[in-house]
Formats: structure tokens, sequence, C-alpha cells
């Protein structure tokens, strides 16, 4: 009797949307680590399981707490403008709308955040907003082809990718270094585009590029976990999202709030940009001939993350964790992009969530009947 | 300009490939937008084996054991979508851009394992062909006939045939316009709509290998083969997912993407001085522009892109 | 030798459970060879589920199947075409884009080396539709021909599989009057040539004039078979609903007053062709009146709500809703001015499907200031709101206001369209079909909140397929045929024999006011 009242509880528990979702995505990344281990195994068996680790443990290879500290915040400064993405991709999910562009509008807001600072030099908090703005503008295009032309997001989003990204590289050769593809250190240029740090460097042994970048990514993140569960604005972005025609019946404006939520997607995805470039962690090479993969980083990010912006911050975390993590291994032997292998696989996983839960929900049901037809 | 007419009709040759793919999968009712990462992959397969195979061979073998890799990575890489979308009504979209980044990733990883096992300092993701890949050429003067040329041509008739005199075609476009009356009268939709994806995993497959050696006779893997998947995307829809319209279709994007790889030789346009950058773009934004005037009336198969459930009829 | 069985199929005592629900309840059905026998049943009672498991669809816990007397196991559809059984289901399974040809042959296509032989089969289609009486063009596209025509390329499929059994699920909703005429004709010819036939439906008036027999199910349980000849409608529906229901709904005389809704020639584009779906058309509706559109399905009556509702932008034409010029105002406007919409779909139009009951009870006024302050949802308000509706609806769901309204019956989500559409207290309220696929309680519960408005003295504009549902609560019936208005009738003043005339296109007048 007592084991049998556990066993129903333990079904309650697993019926919850918030558990399930957290279960689902636990076991994505134990399996996408699994089967990373593997690969690692084939391409040289000796070392495999301590390179697994090293990915694993990314900063915490180092043995000083210090040096930790300071690279976990390196970790931080990269998992930002992910996040970022990450969120970008969400916002646009919950309307229906797969934002592949986010890639672009990322890039799209390096080149105007770097433009603005090196450029014109003008201070960080201008540059931030002209990222915004820029992202925004590529998500706008997205949006009025889709909503007035019918023209496929993931298609459109892609071609526009490239279109930004030879358009950036074009606009940045003007500001990059003479002797170098890379675009002139900020640093140097014009000090003030860097994002403040508000002392928090100090937090981090001292990382200089640790800036409120971080801590301003997961306030937007629980913005957007607000404005889609509270307000009004959420209340038609979802309706259209799962019922388009529904919200059009009701009155939506439901191309409006396509524009609208690409717009604020591709802001979301610039500003990533800009928490990125405007530490000088980077410098963008104007001779790069692909595609930045923070935009499609993200797109794990977000599906790892349960489609909550909340989950996302510590998907976008983890995500970054272990790619950060892969540049410790020994380049020799193993190659970096393993834990892009792994993020990849992890995406590929995310696809069979839906599957998982309905699964998990049709058991949970079917172990109540059998429970309530014993009881009759 | 012969140079240019032959690199209009290489890349077409991939174009028409690669969307003959979309083309089959699509009509069984599946979207495939993993077309990049089956390039990738099938790419993959086709410069390793040029890579080991003796040059001294006769071409036709050449040519033939490359297709054959090509297709089989291809085709096997296509499961993945194939299982998770038809068998696991998983989202087309999240799982086609899930194999693009897989394919990138793992060729990569793939290429620099065999590199460094070669010789440990060599860390590049780049796969060299220079002395196979003479055997993909037949030179008539000026012009060099590329035996891929043959093989999409033969296809897009092939694709016509099969899709409108066949059985076989009649079924999978049922499948993909109302897969429950394809159901009702005994067609298995899975069995199609997995026949669909894995041809479309044959013709990307060989598509991604002759994109690699259209031009050059190395390739990184590390930039894929940046967005050309999505490029036939954008061709199969301008063309109507008709197979001859796709041929037209594929003529004039393969257009502008040879110029960009030409244009250096006209000295008209060398003296306007445009930047290599707005070339580069070309194809990408034609196909926007494309784009925005087809897709309003457009005639996708009507199922496509909604898993196939029997449950609900 | 055994003896050669009278029943060319046989269900005996089947019996099919769902989580919470007996759908099929020990029932037992038996078709002659030769015979059209009618399956009578509400919405609900059993009919689809016991067509599932002939066809393989389901398997059923309980009973066997027999054909021509002997046990049979039937998997999936496949087995049931093997043994000669063949459906024309309510929603044609017809590739649109695909002829009638490749639709008939679709799945048992004659081939030579891979390649189709469309002429063999386009010599058998004539045969087969020259022997029948089945008028058809091979070679047209699904999408350019009539329904009726479709109706007959489904017959077709079924006969050039030589199937013995045929079943017919609810054949006549779609058809004109004529078409079912000539449907009766084609079913009793089939009988004729050695078919067996299963004609699934709930009109009685039909059942009456082709069927032999007749078995009747309720609530999933078998209520009996009768011979034709030997009952009448008045059983039947007894048989069928297990009471007397008072089919026409009871209303005072009211006069109208002013005009509240005034269409001057509105014209609305289709989405399916070419062609203006409503044509130039013009009537009011006044306060404290009924008026129903009829007619065919398919003959502008959709497009006609769409563009009165703002779904659709109308091309020509004036709208005027209690005096305010409405004819190119949003949807939300519209809704604001005092119009209320019931949906012909409400799934796709009506509800958010994965939203809560609570939040689809607000789905047209969220924004209002009783359930929104500075751009935040007032979830305590809504809720609050969503309880009353459900009590004084009586809206039954699982968990009330927080239950998906994906997991409600179809009946209590129209429930909760209603609820919603008239607690807005509109000036006017369309209703598009509001009874389809409910069962009589449901349809008689709507009739009352329709006839209701009417006598508060609001507008009502109902949009209606049910020649008996139109006769019995309007007050006025507009004809609609091919986008136009082709008469005005006092249903009291009418026959639906005079209205099918019309709808038909057989007749018209110029609707005057």
């Amino acid at each position: 009797m007592a084991g049998n009242n556990r066993k129903m509880e333990k079904e309650s528990f697993f019926s919850k949307p918030a558990v399930q979702s957290i279960t689902a995505s636990l076991l994505c990344i134990v399996i996408g680590l699994l089967i990373g281990y593997i690969a690692l195994l084939i391409i040289n068996p000796v070392g495999a399981t301590e390179a697994i680790i090293t990915i694993i443990k990314n900063y915490f290879t180092y043995p000083s707490k210090a040096a930790a500290l300071k690279y976990l915040g390196n970790t931080l400064v990269k998992a930002a403008p992910l996040l970022m993405c990450a969120l970008s991709i969400q916002f646009c999910y919950q309307a229906g709308l797969f934002n592949i562009g986010a890639a672009g509008q990322y890039v799209a807001g390096a080149g105007a955040s770097l433009y603005f600072a090196l450029g014109f030099g003008l201070p960080w908090y201008i540059c931030i907003l002209a990222a915004l703005v820029a992202g925004g503008i590529f998500g706008i295009i997205v949006g009025i082809l889709k909503a007035y032309l019918n023209v496929n997001e993931v298609i459109s989003g892609i071609m526009l990718n490239w279109i930004g990204l030879y358009t950036v590289n074009m606009l940045l050769g003007g500001v990059k270094e003479v002797s170098s593809p890379y675009t002139l250190s900020l640093a140097s240029t014009n000090p003030s585009a860097i994002i403040p740090s508000l002392g928090l460097e100090k937090l981090f042994s001292n990382n200089k590029y640790v800036t409120i970048a971080i801590p301003l990514a997961v306030i937007i993140a629980i913005i957007l976990k607000v404005i889609l569960s509270m307000t009004v604005f959420g209340y038609e972005i979802k309706a259209t999202g799962i019922a388009k025609d529904a919200a059009k019946y009701s009155g939506m404006k439901e191309k409006k709030n396509v524009i609208l939520t690409l717009f604020i997607g591709g802001g979301l995805a610039g500003l990533g940009a800009a928490f990125l470039f405007l530490t000088g962690y980077e410098q963008w090479s104007v001779t790069q001939s692909s595609v930045p993969g923070m935009g499609f980083n993200g797109i794990a990010a977000t599906f790892l993350g349960g489609l909550d912006p909340i989950g996302t911050i510590f998907a976008s975390y983890f995500i970054q964790h272990i790619t950060s993590g892969g540049s410790y291994l020994d380049k020799n032997v193993y190659p970096s992009q393993i834990s892009d292998f792994i993020s990849s696989i992890i995406i590929y996983l995310c696809g069979f969530v839906l599957f998982f839960k309905f699964f998990l929900n049709s058991r949970i049901r079917a172990g109540k009947e059998k429970k309530e037809g014993g009881n009759k | 300009m012969v140079l240019l007419l032959q690199y209009t009709l290489l890349f077409s040759s991939v174009l028409i490939l690669v969307a003959l793919g979309g083309c089959f999968s699509e009509h069984s009712g599946v979207i495939n937008l993993g077309l990049e990462g089956i390039m990738v992959m099938g790419a993959l397969g086709g410069a390793l084996t040029l890579k080991v195979i003796s040059p001294t061979l006769p071409a036709i073998v050449i040519v033939l054991t490359v297709l054959l890799t090509s297709t089989l990575c291809g085709v096997l890489y296509s499961v993945l979508l194939a299982f998770a979308c038809i068998n696991f009504k998983a989202d087309q979209t999240l799982v086609g851009t899930a194999l693009n980044m897989l394919a990138a990733a793992a060729a990569t990883v793939i290429v620099k394992t065999i590199n460094i096992a070669e010789n440990p300092d060599n860390v590049s993701s780049t796969v060299q062909y220079v002395a196979s890949k003479k055997a993909l050429v037949v030179n008539i003067g000026s012009f060099q006939f590329n035996w891929f040329m043959l093989v999409a041509l033969i296809a897009l008739i092939a694709a016509y045939v099969i899709l409108y005199k066949t059985r076989f075609g009649l079924r999978l476009m049922a499948c993909g316009e109302h897969p429950q009356a394809a159901d009702s009268v005994g067609i298995n939709v899975y069995t199609m709509r997995w026949a669909g994806v894995l041809i479309s995993g044959m013709l990307a497959g060989i598509g991604g290998i002759v994109y690699i050696t259209a031009g050059v006779s190395e390739w990184k893997f590390e930039n894929g083969v940046a967005g050309f998947g999505f490029l036939a995307l954008a061709v199969m829809i301008f063309g109507q997912w008709k197979p001859l319209n796709i041929g037209l279709a594929a003529l004039l994007f393969g257009f502008f993407r040879a110029l960009s790889n030409v244009y250096s030789g006209f000295d008209f346009l060398a003296a306007l001085n445009i930047p290599s950058s707005v070339y580069n773009m070309m194809p990408y934004i034609i196909s926007l522009a494309v784009l925005a005037f087809t897709s309003a009336n457009s005639r996708a198969p009507k199922a496509e892109g909604i898993p196939y459930d029997k449950g609900s009829r | 030798m055994a003896l050669e069985s009278a029943y060319a199929i046989e269900m005996l005592n089947i019996t099919k459970r769902f989580p919470g629900i007996i759908a099929n309840d020990n029932v037992t059905i038996q078709l002659k060879k030769g015979e059209i026998h009618a399956l009578l049943g509400e919405n609900g009672a059993g009919k689809s589920t016991l067509m599932s498991v002939l066809f393989g669809l389901y398997q059923a816990e309980e009973g066997t199947i027999k054909k021509d007397g002997k046990v049979v196991t039937i998997n999936n559809p496949n087995d049931a075409n093997d043994l000669g059984i063949g459906m024309v289901h309510q929603h044609f399974k017809l590739v649109q884009c695909f002829t009638v040809l490749d639709n008939i042959i679709l799945g048992v296509e004659t081939t030579k080396h891979g390649f189709l032989q469309k002429d063999v089969a386009r010599k058998r289609i004539l045969e087969l539709s020259d022997k029948y009486g089945l008028k058809v063009d091979p070679d047209a596209k699904i999408e350019d021909i009539t329904v009726g025509m479709q109706q007959r390329t489904e017959i077709l499929k079924m006969l050039y599989r030589d199937n013995e059994i045929l079943i017919f699920d609810e054949p006549t909703a779609v058809l004109t009057p004529a078409e079912i005429d000539e449907l009766m004709q084609i079913m009793r010819n089939l009988a004729k040539e050695g078919k067996s036939i299963l004609f699934i439906s709930h009109k009685l008036a039909e059942i009456m004039s082709v069927a032999d027999r007749c078995t009747v199910l309720r609530r999933g349980k078998y209520i009996g078979t009768v011979n034709i000849a030997d009952t009448n409608q008045e059983e039947l529906s007894r048989m069928m609903i297990g009471r007397d229901v008072q089919l026409v709904a009871t209303k005072e005389d009211k006069t109208p007053g002013d005009v509240i809704l005034h269409v001057e020639n509105m014209t609305v584009p289709s989405k399916l062709h070419h062609n203006n779906a409503v044509k130039n058309v013009s009537f009011d509706v006044r306060s404290g009146e009924i008026v129903c559109i009829a007619g065919i399905d398919g003959n502008g009556q959709t497009e006609l709500v769409y563009g009165l509702s703002g779904l659709e932008n109308i091309t020509s034409g004036k709208i005027t809703l209690s005096g305010k010029d409405i004819s190119h105002a949003s949807i939300r406007e519209r809704s604001l001015s005092g119009m209320s919409h019931i949906p012909e779909d409400r799934h796709k139009h009506g509800l958010v499907m994965d939203y809560s009951l609570a939040y689809n009870l607000v789905l047209q006024r969220y924004f209002e200031p009783q359930f929104s302050s500075k751009g935040f949802l007032k979830k305590g308000e809504i809720n609050k709101y969503a309880e009353k509706l459900i009590d004084q609806y009586d809206i039954r769901s699982g968990q009330g206001a927080p239950t998906i309204a994906r997991s409600m019956s179809g009946g209590n989500q129209q429930k909760a369209i209603i609820a919603r559409e008239i607690d807005k207290d509109p000036d006017l309220l369309i209703a598009v079909q509001p009874t389809r696929g409910l069962d009589v309680g449901a349809i008689e519960y709507i009739h009352k909140q329709l006839i209701a408005r009417r006598d508060e003295g609001h507008a009502v504009l109902l949009v209606s397929l049910e020649l008996e549902e139109v006769m019995s609560i309007s007050d006025r019936i507009l004809v609609m045929y091919e986008g136009e208005i082709v008469g005005e009738f006092d249903p009291k003043k009418t026959t639906p024999e005079e209205l099918g005339l019309y709808m038909a296109g057989a007749k018209r007048k110029e609707a005057g006011a």
C-alpha cells in the first residue's frame, strides 16, 4: 500500500510540465555528452575520458581559484550574447516564427556597434542602441516578407545571414587594422565604447571583459518571461503563435504582431552582438567567410531551455560552458569542434522532446487508469 | 565568356540536384531544411574518396565511385531526418537546422582527425584532391565539361518521368497533398515519406560533391557549403515544385553565382570596381527578391511540414 | 456444404472502449446482400467508432466480424479493402490537384514496366460511369469540379476496386436537393446490381425514402434494427434520441424594430477561385428578428460572413452597423461597435485550442480595462469572469477555468464560444452553423439562446445548412445561390420544397425589402 502511494506521488510529480521539460533537457544533455564521448573514443581511445572531463570541467581545469574565476568570467562573457540570441529565437518561436535569421541579426548588430564605436567614436550606450536597431531592421525585413509576401522566414533568414555577413565585412573593412583583417582594438581607439563593468570585474579576478552586459542579459531574460506570461502583448504573441486564425478572428493585428515580434527578436540578437564586441573580448575579422555560429547555437540553448526564458539562462550557460571547454582540448589530438558536435546532437535530440512528453503523459494516464480500474 | 558558361552550368547542376532533392522530399510531405547538412556529408564522402582513390584509375571508375560514396553518405545522413520527422513527428524546422549544424561540426571533426592522424601538426579541416579531380572533367576546346553536368541533366529528366509518369510518383505526391487520402487507399504514408527523404538525401549528397569540386581542388570543411542548400530551396520554390521549372530557375541562379567567380575576367565588370562582397551577395539577394515575388501564390504541397499521424483523420 | 450466408457483412456484439468512455457497447449490425441498410444515430452515438472498427482503424475489445458467414480479422484499411469493403467518407479523401482519374486509380494503379497505364484505366472508368449513371470527366481536376461530381468520383473509386460492400458516411450533407435525389437513385441502382450498402445518416426523411432496414445506436448502445416498411419517422426519432423531442422551437411573434445591420451591394472576393464569392448582395437585419441565410454549402455564405466580420476585405459595397459605416473597419472595430460572431470553424477561428478556457473566454475582451491595466493582464479578474460564464452558461470542463480548451468536448467548446459572444451583449449576433456536429440537447440549448437574443430585442443573423433549423427558428429567410441572394421568404408561408428549388438555383426572384 505504501509503495503504491509513493508511485502515485511520483506520477503526479512527473506530470508537471516544468518537471517534464527539465527531465527531457537533462536527458538530451546526458545522451549528447555520451555520444560526444563515443566520438572521442573513436578518435583516440587513450585520452578520451580525460578529454570529455576537460570539456565538462572547462575553467575548473585551472587549479587556482583565481584563475578558475577569471576563466569563468570568460565563459560568462560569451554566454551573455548566446543568451541574447537564444532569447531572440525563443521570443519569435512563441509567435510561431523560426528565427534562424538571428545569426544574421547578430552580425548586423556586430557591424553597427563596431562601426559606431570605431568609425564614429561614439560612447557605448549609443553603440548598443545602434546594434539593437540594426538587428531589428534585419528582423523587420524578414517580418515584412513573411507578413505581406508569405516568404518562409527560415529561407529569407538564411539569405539575410549571408547578405549581412558580406555587408558587414565591407563596412568594417573601413575600420580595420592595417596589417591584419581584424577591426581596430576598442581599448586603444575608443575606450568610451567599452561597456562599463561597475566593479563586476573584481569578482572575477579582475577579468576586464566582465561587464554589466552579463547581468543585463539575465535581466532581459526575466523581462521577457514577464512579458510573455503576464502582459496583453504576451497574450497576443502566444495566441498568434498557436492559432494564427483565431488570433485574426479575435481582432489581433496578426501582421503587425509578426513584424513587431521579429523586430524585437532582431533587436535582441543585435544587442547580443554588442554585448560581446563592446567588451573588447573579440575583434571582427573582415575576411571571415562563414556566418558566426552564435545565432545557431542560440537555437540549441533555446530548445534545451525548454522554450522558457529562465530555463534558457541556464541552457545558454551550459552550451557556452562546453563550447569553452572544448578549447582546452589538446588540438593535436582532438578537434575543438567536438563541442559544436555535442551541441548539435543536443539540438537534434530536442526534436524528440515533444514525443518524449507525449509518451510520458500517455504512460502516466495509462498508469492512472489501471489504478482506477483496480480500485473498482 | 566560356568560363562564365562553364561555371553557370556547374553551379546550375548543383542547384538542380539539390533542389530536386528538396522537391522529392516536399512532394512526400516533409520539408527538408537539412539539405545544406546533407550536402556537406555528401561532399565529405566524395572528397575523401577523391583523396584516397588512385588518380591512375580510368576516369569512369573514379566518377562512379565518387557518385556512389556521395550518394551513400547523403542517404545515410538523411536517415536522421526521416527517423526524427516521420516516426517521431519532430519539428521539421528544428531537426533540419540541427542536421545542418551537426554536419558542419561532424565533417570538421572527421577531417581534422584524419589530418592529425597523417600529420600531428596539420590541424586544418581541409581536404585536397588535386590529382583525382582531373578525372571529373573533359576538355572540349577551352570549355571544361564536367561529368556531373550530365548527371544533373539525367536527374532532371528522371525526376520528371518518375513524378508524373510512374505509380511511385503518383503515390508520393498523394502523400504530400493529402496523406489521409493516400492512407485510405492502402498506401503506407510513412514508407512513401521515407522514400521521399532518402531520395532527397541521395540527390543532395551528389549536389554536395559537385559543389566542392566546382572550380577548386581543395575544400575547408569548417565553411560548410555556404548556404547553397538554402539557395536550392529558393530555386525549388521559384520552380514551383516542378522539375522542369526547377531546371530553368537553377540556370538563372547558377548564372549569378558563377558571376561572382569570374567577374574579374570581364573588363567592363572589373572596371566598375565593385567590391567582391557585392558579387558574393548577389545570389542571396536575387533569391530573396525572387521569393518575395513568388511566395504569395505558392503551390507548395498542401500537407508539407505536417507530421502524419495515423490516429487523426 | 455450409449454407451460403444471407449476410454480406456482420458485426456481432462489438464492444470498444476508450479511456473513460464506452464508444460501442455490445453493438450488432447485420448487412444483407443487396440491401440498403441505414445506420442511424446522433453525433457521438458511436457510428464512426463502429465504422473505424470495421475498417481496422481500431480493434474491438469484444465481438466478431463475419464476411459471408465466415469470421474475419481486420487489422487495417487494407484488410477491409481486400474484403471488398469501401467507403465514401463524409470529408472526401480526394487529392485536390489530381485529376478524377488519378484519384480513382490511386493505390490500385495498372502499370507496365513501372509506368502508369492511364488509357486502360480511363476506359474502365468510362464503362463504370456508364453502367451506374455516374457522370464524371476523368481528366478534370478535383479542385475544378462540383461537390456532386467529387462524390461520384468517390463512388467510382469503390466500384473501380470491385467493392461489394459500400458504406456512405453522411453523404447528403454537402449536396443540393436535386443532387440528393440523384444520389438516392444511384444507391438504388447499386443495390439492384447486387451491391450491399450501409448508409450512415441522422436524416430521417432520407432513411425513410431509400433504406430497406435501419439499425439505431444511442450513446454507444445498440437500440434495435427495424424494417423501414414497418416504421415511421416518429418511431425512429424516439429510438435515436430516447425521448420525444420538440424539433420545432417555440417562439412568440414579435415585430422587428430598427435596422441594425444594413448591407448594400456588398462584393467579397474568393480565396479559392478568381470569381467573386459574394456578388453585389444587399439586405437588412432588424432588431428583434432572426434572419437566416439558407443555402447549400459553398454558395458564398462563408465569404458573406467573412465580409461582414472583417476577416476578408470587401471589394465594393457598404456595411452599416447601428447606423455606423463599418465597410472598411478592422475586425476589432467591428467587434467593439457591437458585432459578435460565432464562427463556422470553432477549432480554427473560434478558440485558441491550447489556451485555457478562461483565456478563451476573454479572447475578444482581454484588452479591456476590466481585464488588463497598463498592459498587464488581470488574471484574477479573468478567472472570476470565466467562473461566472461557466456557471451561467453551464459550460462543463474538467477543471473549470484553467482547463485547456482542446481537452473539452465539442459541445462545451461551442457553449464557451456562445457564452463569450453573447455576454458581450452585441447589437448583432452572427452565428454560422452554430449547431453543427452537436447532439440534440446542445442544439436545443443553442436555439434557445438565439431566440432569447431576439426576444431581448437584438438582431441575429444565422447561417445554416439545415433546412429544418432554418424553418423552425428564423423570422425571415434569405436564400443564397452562387454568391447571390436569390429569394426572401417568410418561414410561415413557405415550404422546404420551395426553398430547395431556390437553393439549387432552379428558381430565383429579386430580394425586396
